[in-house]
């Protein structure tokens, strides 16, 4: 039997995964929910799910609206700890029949596939995305890569179905440094697609903080030694499993940076809720610290302290609004205000892909900006940088702004419009920034609630689709 | 929860698990890999790699194996740990599917 050839690191590499040690963590999964029914779950989780839910959610096994086929139910102890006071993690984790009452959705959102010149890369703008892990160490019932953590198959641009796979670092590797050759040979752009330096990989899932130090170090290192200058780590273990930030992890932060300290990195967490970081009192309250500001959970905080006092690591937090969980003004607020204040920036909010199950969990396009620009109010400037995106197939774009006065002659004009601008063309950049206006729908969850009504269509988020301006519909 | 593996890789010792498993929780004895179930985080990768059907997981674990949970808790903290494919046991493909093997399981190495 032939054994898949390994990658093999270079001696610069070599000599700094030596360093590593990898730390043990017992993050005290409980997996499905097999447990809790049969009554084998730690006593003091007993009680977390009702003899009704488990009722309605068994009832569905094995018909086309299974719950836990469609999303394993997966939690830690840590984030059950928190459950326990918060109304909003429960949402986010706890398994619930609405989540199959609809199916209407997409199976790829954002047809990644489309994207994806390597199994296990996306690559788009001058960004790749790596799936280097296919679970997380709790599972948000919202999850945007269900495909990839429930192993669904998906449909490839040749038309073949099958499961995602991971990422290999060879494979990688080896793309990056054939692409930013051919770049290099051409002035600057590849001479197919245009597109520029590929200098920044997004290592993601899964959680790419589920897998031991080492193997995140061989990763860290192949990435450098390709010349990527930024390495993003899309996480939300923070949230999950902040003891998973243990001083072996920052041995080996170290050690690399000491190897390679050209490279930058970047943490990409994901906070959707305060409770997820902050103290509560006995009465469910957040605590107010005497030195100003709130009472962190102490190794959540431990971890974004060690993280800030290396100045080569940034810390972005970006989250979906979702319903029932964080579709809440001063909530949103104080997660923005406190982070901030902890050195983690706000990135962006996201409204719901569309996702297989969506309407479960998508909050209208207008409630999420309203509810966004509600939370901003009272948030100085620097707090108040996060922007609300949506992501189009075209790229990442931004719902600028919703307006409530009349805007007379088009569908839905009698309450205003929505202005939609394109941030990042996922294929290259001449379109940054374009603009898109359509008449508003308050109920609307995706572009396709507007079909009817674009105004101006200067970012072609509809034309690309052959979808007309509505002034052209009527004159037809 | 965790995943276990069974009797049918005593024998074969395929390795293919450890080659797609993400933190790395196998640890190898002379003819049986193990799995350590507090640092298994339930990805399910390994059951679908393993040439022999030899893992499960602990809610998906036939009732005739599951004294194997404890033998993968037992086992997983003596044995050293696997990181890297290798070659399978010389006469794994005879031995793959061969029921009740449990007999063959060897703790520690003779030689040496």
């Amino acid at each position: 039997m032939a054994i898949p050839q390994k990658y093999q690191p270079t001696e610069k590499e070599a000599a700094f995964i030596s360093k590593v040690v990898n730390g043990k963590y017992d993050r005290e999964i409980i997996t499905g929910l097999k447990k809790f029914i049969d009554g084998t779950i730690p006593q003091d989780m007993k009680g977390f799910y009702s003899p009704e839910e488990i009722k309605a959610i068994t009832e569905l096994d094995g018909t086309d609206r299974d719950i836990q086929a469609r999303m394993p139910v997966k939690i830690t102890r840590h984030y059950f700890e928190q459950a326990k006071t918060s109304k909003a993690i429960q949402m986010l984790v706890k398994a619930s029949p609405k989540e199959t009452y609809d199916l209407d959705g997409a199976s790829d959102p954002g047809k990644q596939m489309s994207y994806s010149p390597v199994e296990g890369l996306i690559h788009k703008y001058e960004l790749g995305l790596i799936y280097v892990a296919s679970t997380c160490s709790a599972h948000c019932r919202f999850c945007y890569r269900e495909e990839l953590i429930a192993k669904k198959a998906v449909e490839r641009p040749d038309g073949t179905v099958a499961a995602k796979g991971l990422a290999k670092i060879g494979d990688i590797v080896d793309y990056v440094t054939e692409h930013n050759r051919l770049v290099n040979e051409n002035g600057g752009r590849h001479p197919e697609t245009n597109r520029e330096h590929l200098r920044e990989i997004l290592m993601s899932g899964g959680d790419p903080m589920v897998l031991g130090n080492k193997n995140i170090a061989q990763w860290l290192a192949a990435l450098s030694q390709a010349g990527i200058e930024s390495i993003r780590i899309g996480t939300k273990e923070l949230a999950f499993f902040p003891e998973r930030f243990d001083a072996t992890f920052f041995a080996m932060l170290d050690a690399f940076h000491a190897s390679y300290p050209q490279t930058n990195l970047r943490m990409m967490v994901h906070f959707n809720h305060p409770d997820e970081f902050l103290s509560k009192d006995p009465n469910g309250n957040y605590i107010q610290h005497p030195q100003g500001g709130l009472e962190w959970l102490p190794a959540t905080r431990a971890a974004v302290q060690e993280f800030r006092s290396r100045p080569w690591i940034n810390m972005d937090n970006q989250s979906p609004i979702i319903a029932g969980i964080n579709d809440d003004a001063d909530a949103l607020r104080i997660m923005q205000r406190e982070l901030k204040r902890n050195g983690v920036e706000n990135h962006y909010f996201f409204c719901g892909r569309d996702i297989v199950g969506h309407k479960a969990f998508n909050v209208p396009i207008e409630t999420a900006w309203k509810i966004l620009n509600e939370s901003q109010k009272g948030l100085s400037g620097v707090e108040a940088h996060a922007r609300l995106s949506i992501t189009h197939y075209k790229g990442k774009t931004e719902v600028a702004a919703v307006t409530d006065r009349p805007f007379p002659g088009v569908p839905g004009g009698e309450n205003g419009v929505v202005i939609f601008k394109l941030l990042r063309s996922a294929a290259d950049a001449p379109d940054r920034c374009k603009v898109t206006i359509v008449g508003r729908n308050p109920e609307a969850i995706w572009f396709s609630g507007y079909d009817d009504r674009v105004i101006m269509d200067e970012a072609e988020l509809y034309s690309i689709y052959g979808i007309k301006l509505c002034t052209a519909i009527a004159a037809e | 929860m965790t995943y276990v593996v069974t009797d049918n890789c005593i024998q074969c010792k395929y390795t293919d698990c450890v080659a797609v498993c993400p933190v790395e929780c196998f640890y190898e004895g002379p003819n049986f890999l193990a799995i350590n179930p507090s640092e298994c985080i339930d990805c399910d990768d390994c059951v679908v790699a393993c040439p022999a059907d030899a893992i499960f997981s602990e809610d998906n674990l036939p009732d005739d194996k599951r004294h194997f949970l404890e033998i993968n808790e037992e086992l997983s903290q003596i044995w050293p740990q696997i990181t890297d494919q290798k070659e399978p046991l010389p006469d794994a493909d005879k031995w793959a599917g061969v029921t009740g093997k449990l007999e063959h399981l060897i703790k520690f190495s003779t030689e040496g």
